[in-house]
């Protein structure tokens, strides 16, 4: 209070000054000089000499300070605008003649309007409703925690009408760290925003009084009093909301959700996530995702998405902006991430921000907490199969904090306690971890770097050891320049590899592995030029290098003959620019477009077949050899991206998105899963890369004061050039990977209907989506054709889903979740006879994926029971009880047929056949 | 390594951590079904030689009945020219024609009337097949390649198909000098049956295709048929190899690539798709009903070459056979030679004493495993 104190006693003084002074006449005194190339003492000197005016400043604020100015007859105030433009400086003028020279704001040398009215109606000086002028910026970013306050940003002037900006970041009040899309907005006229990943948002606004409101995921709503003068900062703690299984969907959704432009996007809060039951306790971001409309998976034990008919490898993952190849554990059956230090996941699935590329069906974002500001905290969780472990806390208090989080699991030391010993000599083990540290130089300047890894281990049947790992670090630069405009600079690297090692046969001992780096620079603008516009521009360079394969002998009694596959490089660069144009409250567009080049790289050998017919080692024309540094295969195109939304009511609206994506980066998989032995491949003079166009459109609905949701989106898309494969093709250590496959074209379409429940004791959704994804290789010049060239569904082909997700919180300690998934099963080729050719025995196949496995439906249960709710004690705990697949219905993973006794039989596997009850506690401090 | 053992480890897997996994039967109502789709095998040929086509029926998978032949057909072909020449049925489900009809055709197809209904395969363009430039053969440190090389000065071939029968000297590991015949041991004569000298038969189960479509010249210039292990039975004594050679069409080509890559494995979710292959037979009054086989027309060249052990490296080891010799006195000898499953060797003295060298019979005699009927062309 001693500063606002002090603030008070010279405002008083002025007062008094003011008073005894009475009405001095300053605007009949004009000034004339030259002052070129002079100081600004020697012009406080010129200006003393000739006027009654007296300059009060301090001497480090201007003695570096140079005028370059000719004066004729002109008013102080004109002379002082143009002496101090381009300076923080700033001036008043009082009616004594006296001049006040400040750093950042104004010295305000009369008081508002109307202040004796107001003091005279209250006795209470101190009455919050008082402005607080001249508060240093600092002080007030630091104090904005007050709802009843009222904040007074920029500098006061004459001005009534126009619009300002204001900007800042939004943190929590308990542990410093950014709020993430929460909504920031007034009522009326209604202009709103959401928090970007820093926190950050910026608004512009009618000058004025204004109510702030701001809502989001686990905060308590909060406002702020503000009266806007000028462009202005606002940086505002948020107290998060303690009663965590309240409100359990995103209160910033619920606006943005009709109101705001972006369509296709799911937002999930790690809150949302927790209470989803999963079939090990363990929270699964990927696997809630998968509940939601429009993304699939091909089966159960799979974390491989399938967004809106999109192959698994379209998907763009992001963690803190560094790309992730293989995000699961164990085969898939756990996702990498570990929950307790994710802070939100966004999948962007139309409607892709042109930021964003270099994928087809969906970007990823998975953000992770910054670390708490303020105090050491830690957080942690037992369950069956993993356990976990976070620490965060302050380097410097309230400017840099870190985030350290690990993970493993112990079903090493539960194979060995098995009594058979095939089964204890297995090993499956996996563990990541991830490190972080926040640092705030100053206002305008953060850094964050991320650092993590991921790596899996498992040996079954004691033979075959296979072993993947995930290793990414990003920094990120963020620098404000001004209110209006931030940029952030961002270095990322990552790298996924794996080894497939077999030992037990010493003759045939080999390791066969697969590694693909990948480093990229990218540097986003936003710039907010008006209230109307929000422009985001940038650039981005991506750097491949892939260890396509290598086969080595184990031992030295390994008669494998080393095979290495050759090594591809390529740089894919790419640049954007969008603009968001709010026309009017009801309708805005945002355009963009993304340029995106691509060039392989040598050193390499690469073979041109025949025009005309399909690429077999029957039609090789020529080898081409290129040396390092040389490029080849140059693909190159523009990338639209387009939306509007058009408010209908208040409460609903209708959006309308078009987006063309560029691939260039492909995925051979024989599995329809993603699994450790995938290849990634680069598109070279063979490989075309893919490029896939999608439009949406919406309807968005919200009843019932915005507590229940309601959405529907169609879509169509069409992808060329994404790959099949060729009947039988081989993937493993296929030196000539392009004779297997072919380039399909591939159309998708649906319509996803969701209606959300957002707050009371009841809340989930339910969602159904009706979608199909078709395939179709009917070029007789490039391939052979399948399924006589007509469309055939793809193997992630599930026309309908029917998800609901329900919680009900019977009190503030005890609440359950129900949760069920019905879909079509997926689409499989079956073998549907057999017949002798000549002697051989042949077996006939059906159309390609013509029938179908049979439908899947699950339900799962859980409960979650919180300890007390006292705010201080040593630990907070949670125990959550769940039982996987309720009802123990046989969904089948896989189908296979074997050849037994002259039969073939079919079978089906279905790994979660029967209920599967997990208990997991859950700790924090 | 393979993908069949990564499905088997997922398997393990869950088998192991959730100990929830279970397999059960799938038969969904598609594979249960009868599925007795005709299968026509062969070709028409246009040149020398008789046109042989089979008939039979597709059966269920889980059928382990012997398949079952497509008897009391109607089979003839039918030339563009409108010419005809209609099948006989020699063998069930065997239909052969040997007149001089069909030489010349320049497009034909195959009809068939079987169980009342109408098949018919496409019109094919008939290519007459160039002859079999040489069959060559290089050996190595651990085996033998053979290589077949052709030329079409025509430029018109280009796609090309080859399949081959073998035939090899089969040696019995010992030489008998004695038999046994009534109960009692003696030197075999002339009129004994051959026992040391057979003949095995093989054919070939890849399906062998190339083309010259990167080759501005219609050359194929050693292609490898097929590869013989040093070791293998087939190249003790003298080896012989008939390569029939065939001029197909692009189509025909590509059905038998796609036939040639569906391998074993089965769908499951980690192996690739394989596909249903089209031929070019269809039902006249069904169009849907599903006939598998691809009837193409051409000529046919064949060519056989010898190998004889001289020829071939003679530091190539012999193949190991499993079997002993043992010597017994005489009482022993009858013994075990009673019991069928022996046969006597040699006479050997030791002491004085008169002793038999005797093995088990499939060391001694070749017709376990061959035929001592030498074929016509050896």
């Amino acid at each position: 209070m001693a500063p606002l104190y002090r603030v008070f006693l010279l405002v008083i003084t002025l007062l008094l000054m003011n008073i005894s002074a009475g009405q001095a006449q300053t605007e009949g005194i004009l000034i004339s000089g030259d002052f070129r190339n002079s100081r600004f003492s020697e012009f406080v000197e010129a200006v003393e000499a000739t006027t009654p005016y007296h300059f009060y400043y301090d001497n480090a604020d201007v003695d570096t300070l140079l005028i370059n100015l000719q004066v004729q007859q002109q008013p102080l105030e004109l002379v002082l605008r143009q002496v101090l433009q381009d300076t923080a400086l700033k001036f008043a003028i009082s009616r004594q003649h006296e001049v006040f020279i400040t750093r950042g704001r104004a010295f305000l040398s009369d008081l508002p309007a109307g202040f004796f009215e107001r003091a005279a109606d209250t006795t209470d000086a101190a009455s919050p409703e008082v402005a607080v002028p001249l508060l240093a910026e600092e002080q007030v970013r630091k104090k904005a925690s007050s709802d009843i306050k009222l904040y007074e940003i920029g500098i006061k002037s004459d001005k009534t009408t126009g619009k300002a900006t204001l900007a800042g970041h939004l943190r929590d009040a308990k542990s410093g760290e950014a709020i993430i899309g929460a909504s920031v907005y007034i009522e009326s006229p209604l202009i709103g925003t959401t928090s970007d990943q820093y926190g950050y948002y910026a608004l512009t606004l009618p000058l004025g009084r204004h109510e702030l409101k701001i809502k989001g995921i686990g905060i308590q709503n909060t406002r702020r009093l503000l009266l806007l003068h000028s462009d202005g900062k606002l940086n505002i703690d948020i107290q998060e909301d303690v009663r965590t299984l309240k409100e359990v969907l995103v209160e910033a959704e619920k606006d943005r959700n009709v109101s705001g432009l972006q369509m296709g996007l799911e937002r999930l809060d790690i809150r949302t996530i927790k209470q989803v039951p999963t079939a090990f306790g363990e929270t699964d971001i990927l696997r809630v995702m998968l509940t939601l409309p429009g993304v699939k998976s091909v089966g159960e034990g799979s974390t491989g998405m399938n967004v809106r008919g999109g192959s698994t490898d379209q998907n763009l993952i992001l963690f803190n902006d560094a790309t992730i190849y293989n995000p699961s554990h164990l085969f898939g059956f756990f996702s990498a991430f570990n929950p307790d230090i994710i802070k939100s996941v966004e999948l962007y699935k139309s409607a892709v921000p042109a930021r964003y590329g270099g994928r087809l069906s969906s970007v990823l974002e998975i953000t992770t907490r910054d670390g708490n500001k303020k105090k050491i905290a830690g957080s942690g969780g037992l369950g069956l199969l993993t356990s976990r472990l976070t620490l965060e806390g302050p380097l410097k208090k309230d400017k840099s904090s870190f985030l350290i989080g690990g993970r493993t699991t112990y079903s090493n030391w539960l194979l060995r306690q098995l009594p058979d010993t095939d089964y204890n000599q297995s090993r499956a083990s996996f563990y990541d971890l991830n490190a972080q540290i926040t640092h705030e130089f100053n206002n305008k300047n953060t850094v964050y770097l991320s650092g993590y890894t991921s790596n899996d281990k498992f040996k079954l049947g004691s033979d075959t050891l296979y072993s993947f790992s995930n290793y990414s670090a990003s920094l990120k630069w963020k620098h404000i320049f001004h209110n209006k405009l931030y940029s952030v600079v961002t270095g990322a690297y990552s790298q996924y590899s794996y080894a497939i090692s077999s030992d037990k046969n010493p003759v045939n001992a080999s390791e066969m592995t697969f590694g693909i780096n990948q480093a990229n620079v990218q540097a986003d603008f936003n710039y907010f030029p008006s209230s109307k516009h929000t422009i985001d521009f940038g650039a981005s360079a991506i750097l491949y290098d892939v260890g396509a394969g290598s086969l080595q002998p184990l031992g030295s009694e390994s008669l494998v003959i080393p095979d290495r596959l050759q090594d591809e490089r390529a740089l894919e660069g790419a640049f954007y620019i969008s603009d968001r144009f709010d026309i009017s409250p009801r309708l805005s567009v945002s355009v963009g477009l993304r340029y995106s080049m691509f060039q392989a790289m040598g050193p390499r050998q690469v073979f041109t077949y025949a025009p005309g017919v399909p690429k077999t080692e029957y039609t090789v024309t020529d080898t081409l050899t290129y040396g390092r540094g040389d490029r080849f295969a140059p693909y190159h195109g523009p990338e639209y991206r387009l939306s509007a939304r058009l408010g209908l009511t208040d409460n609903s609206s209708v959006k309308v998105s078009f987006n063309r994506m560029r691939q260039y980066l492909h995925m051979l998989s024989n599995t329809t899963a993603v699994s450790p032995t995938d290849i990634w491949k680069l598109s070279d003079s063979n490989i075309r890369p893919q490029v896939g166009d999608q439009f949406a459109l919406g309807y968005y609905q919200n009843f019932r004061a915005n507590t229940v949701e309601f959405s529907v989106e169609g879509y169509t898309k069409t992808m060329q050039d994404f790959l099949d494969y060729k009947s039988a093709a081989t993937l493993f250590m296929n030196h000539e990977i392009e004779r297997d496959v072919v380039n399909a074209e591939g159309k998708a379409y649906g319509v996803e209907i969701m209606l959300k429940k957002l707050t009371g004791k009841l809340n989930g959704w339910v969602s159904y989506t009706y979608s199909r994804t078709l395939v179709r290789v009917n070029n007789a010049t490039f391939s052979e054709i399948i399924n006589n060239g007509e469309y055939y569904p793809s193997n992630f082909d599930k026309p309908h889903d029917f998800t609901m997700i329900s919680n009900y919180r019977f009190s503030q300690r005890f609440s359950t979740s129900l949760n069920f998934t019905y879909s079509t099963g997926r689409p499989i080729t079956l073998p549907i006879a057999k017949y002798y050719d000549g002697d051989i025995q042949r077996v006939f196949y059906s159309d390609r994926n013509e029938y179908r496995v049979p439908n899947f439906y699950r339900v799962d249960l859980a409960m979650n029971i919180e300890g007390n709710h006292k705010v201080r004690k040593l630990a907070h705990s949670s125990w959550t009880l769940a039982v996987y697949n309720l009802t123990g219905r046989k969904n089948p993973y896989s189908v296979y047929f074997r050849s037994e006794q002259g039969k073939i039989n079919g079978y089906k596997l279905s790994i979660f056949g029967r209920p599967i009850p997990t208990i997991t506690y859950n700790f924090r401090f | 390594m393979r993908i069949q053992d990564f499905t088997k480890h997922v398997c393990w897997l869950l088998l192991l951590l959730l100990i929830s996994a279970c397999e059960e039967r799938y038969m969904p109502n598609v594979i249960v079904a009868p599925n007795r789709f005709l299968v026509v095998s062969g070709f028409i040929n246009i040149g020398e030689g008789a046109t042989t086509i089979k008939l039979s029926r597709a059966q269920n998978l889980s059928d382990d009945s012997a398949p079952t032949v497509e008897s009391g057909a109607i089979v003839w072909v039918e030339g563009d020219n409108g010419a005809t020449a209609t099948l006989e049925e020699a063998i069930p489900g065997t239909y052969t024609y040997n007149g001089s009809e069909l030489k010349g055709m320049s497009k034909c197809r195959l009809r068939i009337r079987a169980a009342n209904k109408e098949y018919a395969s496409e019109l094919v363009t008939a290519k007459k097949t160039p002859p079999i430039d040489s069959i060559s053969w290089k050996p190595d440190d651990t085996g033998l390649d053979v290589f077949v090389n052709t030329h079409d000065p025509l430029n018109q071939t280009r796609y090309y198909r080859w399949d081959y029968d073998d035939a090899w000297e089969y040696l019995a590991e010992y030489y008998a000098e004695l038999e046994y015949v009534n109960n009692e041991i003696k030197r075999r004569d002339a009129d004994s049956d051959e026992i040391y000298r057979c003949y095995q038969f093989g054919k070939s189960t890849n399906i062998l295709l190339n083309n010259t479509l990167k080759l501005s010249d219609d050359r194929v210039s050693e292609f490898r048929l097929l590869r013989i292990p040093s070791v293998s039975t087939k190249l003790r004594s003298r080896y012989s190899i008939l390569v029939r050679q065939y001029a197909i069409s692009k189509e025909e080509f590509e059905y038998y690539d796609i036939l040639r890559k569906n391998t074993e494995s089965l769908g499951t979710l980690f192996d690739p798709l394989p596909s249903q292959l089209i031929g070019n037979i269809s039902c006249l009054s069904n169009p849907d009903e599903i006939v598998i086989g691809y009837v193409g027309a051409y000529s046919v060249e064949q060519k056989r070459i010898f190998i004889s052990r001289s020829e071939l490296p003679g530091r190539w080891r012999r193949p190991r056979a499993n079997c002993r010799l043992d010597t017994l006195d005489v009482g022993d000898a009858i013994l075990y030679l009673e019991s069928g499953g022996y046969l006597p060797v040699a006479e050997y003295i030791e002491a004085g004493q008169l002793q038999y060298t005797i093995s088990s019979k499939s060391c001694v005699d070749c017709r376990v495993s061959a035929t001592n009927v030498k074929p016509s062309y050896w």
